[in-house]
């Protein structure tokens, strides 16, 4: 506990600009998530739409292929992908990537990094969505249908709107994997917070790298990192509670929906 | 396709049985913990309760990654390094934990509050009530998301040998093929095989304890 509170073991965080230097990679974590974020919930919305289509080949197809990608490992796509994408491609994205992108976002392995997440929180989300259609009451669809809405209004403005919505609390946590999850990239060598939490507590306390003579043990880095992830996560739990508490007003009752897979189930307040 | 299985398969094999230790050990863990911290976010103290939320918040909102190098690296430079087995068993199983805790404390809250009450006035203590009344009902009602996590938790297991741990795990032993063979796509596809079989399993043991054990609500 001494070694833990001592207040050497944490002057690297006010001296010279290593706190900037974390929070800076600390935005390359967000941006990657917003990227991936975004891909996904398109994506997924794709495959949940294609995994209740009423045509079977389209239905078996996602629901083989959601099925797959939902129960591998996150971070074996992400270092199958590293070795396996073409050189071309990851060349391609060195060479054309958007300036206005930070560094580390520009690399050739970050591809890898982005279409892992994409790739596995799509199909997570697919089946979330998936659950959340299916777990609307049958007379909706019949009452759209005997209204004379064709199948894509049907989905459009009576299914998708209410299954989606009831779906939120568990989309959010998901998201919130996804947020922690970008972490995983800096096992390929993609420079965000913990990657420069371990340079950082390696050349700091190092003259020889320019480090100056304070140490940032690694323990207390990571701390910090933890910490940070711990502050944004929670402010995203806790906006995703009072969209479900407004939500919970409107569209009382909703049956709870559980999804295999996820760790955080959608639990409706009862 | 199959000779790389057949010529590695001591790898292959070796690498599914430590996942599956991995896996088990940590989920003996995380029930434990996730029960006692479960108990605190529902004891009739408010001071408890915090201190379980707390509990919660924390692990859940951590990266995995960042509590393997805190319980690995960074113990070991405070001086009191601990293995690299237990420090991924202990950093998977605590992270796990804390969602075994949210899901008991929903299950402690489905079970009716007039068990509880007739459990007190029959003179059971607070604690005994919940140990022998309340938490067995809980346990039943949370089964599928129990499945959840531990599913989840075979995946994220991945993680820890993937981190600076030299645990060599599935993915680890599939990575040692493709870097002696160069084969990336067919050590990976039965590291693949290997998961989903692990994963499958998972889902039928929790579809039968569901089966025979479930209260449905």
């Amino acid at each position: 506990m001494g070694y833990l509170f001592d207040g050497d073991n944490w002057e690297w965080l006010w001296t010279e600009n290593n706190a900037s230097f974390l929070l800076e990679a600390f935005l390359v974590n967000v941006e990657i998530a917003v990227i991936a974020i975004v891909l996904a919930l398109v994506l997924g919305l794709g495959l949940a739409l294609a995994s209740i289509a009423q045509a079977r080949l389209v239905r078996l197809t996602a629901k083989g292929w959601v099925d797959v990608f939902r129960n591998l490992p996150l971070i074996f796509l992400i270092l199958y992908l590293a070795l396996s994408l073409p050189d071309s491609l990851k060349d391609f994205w060195a060479a054309n990537a958007p300036g206005f992108l930070p560094e580390a976002l520009r690399g050739k392995l970050v591809l890898a990094g982005i279409i892992g997440l994409v790739l596995y929180n799509s199909a997570v989300l697919a089946e979330i969505m998936r659950a959340g259609i299916l777990s609307l009451d049958r007379g909706q669809r019949e009452a759209a249908a005997a209204l004379g809405l064709s199948y894509r209004q049907q989905m459009r403005h009576v299914l998708l709107p209410q299954g989606l919505r009831r779906m939120v609390p568990a989309t959010v946590s998901q998201l919130i994997t996804l947020n922690k999850d970008t972490t995983l990239v800096s096992i390929i060598a993609v420079q965000e917070v913990v990657r420069s939490g371990r340079v950082l507590s390696n050349t700091a306390g190092n003259p020889f790298v320019g480090g100056g003579d304070i140490a940032a043990p690694i323990l207390q880095v990571m701390i910090f990192i933890g910490l940070l992830f711990v502050l944004v996560n929670l402010a995203l739990s806790r906006l995703s509670r009072r969209l479900e508490l407004r939500e919970g007003r409107r569209t009382a009752g909703a049956r709870r929906v559980s999804v295999s897979g996820i760790e955080d189930q959608a639990v409706a307040p009862t | 396709m199959f000779d790389i299985l057949t010529e590695h398969f001591d790898a292959f094999s070796s690498g599914l049985w430590v996942t599956t230790r991995l896996v088990g050990l940590s989920l003996l863990i995380a029930l434990v913990l996730g029960t006692l911290v479960a108990a605190l976010r529902v004891a009739p103290s408010a001071w408890l309760q915090r201190l379980g939320g707390v509990y919660v918040e924390i692990f859940r909102n951590i990266p995995l990654l960042v509590l393997l190098f805190i319980s690995f690296a960074g113990l070991r430079r405070a001086g009191v390094g601990i293995g690299a087995w237990t420090a991924g068993i202990a950093s998977l199983g605590i992270y796990t934990s804390a969602y075994v805790a949210e899901a008991l404390r929903s299950g402690v809250f489905s079970v009716s509050k007039g068990q509880r009450e007739a459990a007190l006035s029959l003179g059971f203590s607070q604690a005994e009530t919940l140990r022998r009344i309340v938490l067995p009902q809980a346990f039943r009602t949370v089964i599928a998301p129990l499945g959840s996590i531990t599913i989840a938790m075979i995946k994220n297991s991945a993680i820890v040998g993937a981190s600076l741990l030299a645990l060599p795990d599935l993915l680890k032993e599939a990575r040692i093929v493709n870097s002696n063979t160069f084969q990336t796509t067919e050590a990976f596809f039965w590291a693949a095989v290997g998961y989903l079989l692990l994963t499958l399993s998972a889902t039928v043991l929790f579809r039968t304890l569901e089966a025979r054990l479930a209260i449905r609500r």
